[in-house]
């Protein structure tokens, strides 16, 4: 099991070092120019609180735009939500099924490895994978801070990185799940999937009777701008995430032993 | 000699598709066995359901004296095969492919895969994107090979090979044969199956049926693929 997990591991390392870089730097870029932009802040921030619900929707109304907490969540925050949740679903989605695309299947699977293995062994390398990604957007996000010279709100910061981590393996599950019924590369429906949680977000945020159902959605308790301007989370948002997780892998292990691979 | 092979009542159906019904074959240690019959009559259907790529409905499998359900990873320890297609991950390098089968299988094949890339002069440096079919089969041969297995299972393997590298391949399987191993060949060369097989069965519409002999002339050989 360990050499198709290393293996699985460099096959992917292509596409890790690409989209951690991409987001990661495009994050600190982000953080960069909060200078260039901190005198034109003062007035941005007020019209951004004054704006009803679509300030609350945002965080606006409790969190600044103008600190570097408060843009740092607004702007890295949407760029990181996104870009991660697009390279874990991206990831997962075609882990299984690239196999039986790609015909390298019936290589794979007539080594002396049984089925769960392998989904075991792809299950952990995608979990790998979204750690180090974490990590290396971290980094970024904690250089773009020193170039700066400004304090990083290291409790904030922390629980953020860690909730999106959480919402990326949510995801990742999820896909990973539709990978194991699929023969075919279903990027697409990866993306749509980041796509509708992202708006099913959006909406339950701006829409006030579709506010108590917005913790179903994985962006609900990763919110930046939530945990910067230090709001409570809901547990219940971080209980449905590890349910689907947990879910989402079980029923990749159980699906993919049970049927027929294809040619 | 014992079984190596011994399916019986094999039955298995693609949704109301029918792939194999009531198939029973036995092939004896020591066997090159010719596996022959027209496209989609159920021959690699049978070899994948061996295999444990397809869940049959009815019937059962021993592999090596073992069940190819619950036993799949010990039958696949001592099984060498080789698919008519022949791929990998494109991206690997054709040293790594052969060294990743062996890793797997958790023993230590250099030399046997160092004797048979030379026999088959296949280029370990190169990517697997950068092969040709018949380039990807030798890799393909040197992988089911390199770990001595006791049963080889070819599913037209000798497609875009070309005549020297098919008769090295030959040569090989009867020098595996001589120390013991069993070999099933699906096939739709004739002279395959005259100049090397044992015995042959014939698969039609699913079913399959033994012959007395591998010895086939062309004409009841191409009477075998009409309707």
């Amino acid at each position: 099991m360990k050499h198709i997990y290393f293996r699985e591991m460099r096959l992917n390392a292509k596409n890790l070092i690409i989209w951690s870089l991409s987001v990661g730097i495009l994050g600190m870029i982000c953080i960069l120019l909060y200078s260039s932009m901190q005198g034109d802040m003062e007035e941005m921030a007020d019209a951004f609180s004054n704006m009803g619900m679509f300030s609350d929707a945002f965080g606006m109304s409790t969190l600044s735009i103008a600190t570097i907490g408060g843009f740092f969540a607004t702007e890295v925050g949407t760029v990181h939500g996104l870009g991660s949740a697009m390279f874990a679903s991206i990831l997962a989605i075609t882990m299984l099924s690239k196999e039986e695309e790609g015909h390298s299947g019936e290589f794979l699977l007539t080594l002396p490895v049984s089925r769960g293995k392998v989904v075991i062994a792809k299950g952990l390398c995608i979990l790998s994978d979204l750690v180090l990604f974490t990590v290396v957007c971290a980094l970024f996000y904690i250089l773009g801070f020193v170039l700066l010279g400004e304090d990083l709100p290291a409790k904030e910061f922390v629980t953020f990185m860690g909730m999106q981590l959480l919402m990326n393996a949510e995801l990742a599950g999820i896909c990973y799940g539709i990978s194991a019924l699929s023969w075919k590369n279903r990027m697409g429906l990866g993306l749509g999937l980041v796509l509708f949680f992202y708006i099913y977000d959006l909406m339950g945020r701006i829409v006030p009777d579709a506010k108590p159902y917005l913790y179903l959605g994985p962006y609900s308790y990763a919110n930046a701008s939530q945990i910067f301007a230090g709001e409570a989370m809901e547990g219940k948002g971080i209980a449905v995430a590890c349910l689907l997780l947990f879910c989402g892998f079980a029923f990749a292990f159980w699906e993919y032993r049970r049927r027929d691979l294809a040619a | 000699m014992t079984n190596v092979i011994e399916i019986s009542h094999l039955t298995k159906y693609y949704g109301k598709h029918r792939g194999v019904e009531d198939v029973s074959l036995t092939v004896r240690e020591g066997d090159i066995f010719g596996f022959i019959g027209p496209n989609g009559a159920g021959k690699s259907t049978t070899i994948r359901s061996m295999l444990g790529f397809l869940k049959f409905q009815q019937g059962s499998i021993r592999l090596l004296g073992m069940d190819s359900v619950k036993d799949r990873e010990e039958i696949l320890q001592n099984v060498g095969y080789m698919p008519s297609e022949a791929w990998f991950y494109p991206t690997m390098k054709v040293k790594d492919v052969i060294r990743y089968a062996a890793d797997v299988r958790g023993k230590d094949c250099r030399a046997e895969a160092e004797k048979l890339c030379e026999k088959l002069k296949v280029d370990t440096e190169k990517k697997i994107r950068e092969l040709s079919l018949g380039n990807r089969k030798k890799v393909s041969i040197v992988c089911a090979m390199q770990h001595k297995p006791r049963l080889f299972i070819f599913d037209e393997p000798t497609g875009g090979l070309d005549p020297l590298m098919q008769k090295h391949f030959f040569e090989l399987i009867e020098a595996y044969v001589k120390e013991g191993a069993t070999c099933l060949l699906s096939t739709h060369v004739l002279s395959e199956v005259n100049k090397y097989c044992r015995h042959a069965a014939i698969m039609r519409e699913g079913q399959l049926t033994m012959l007395e002999s591998a010895d086939i002339d062309d004409e009841t050989f191409l009477h075998f693929y009409e309707e």
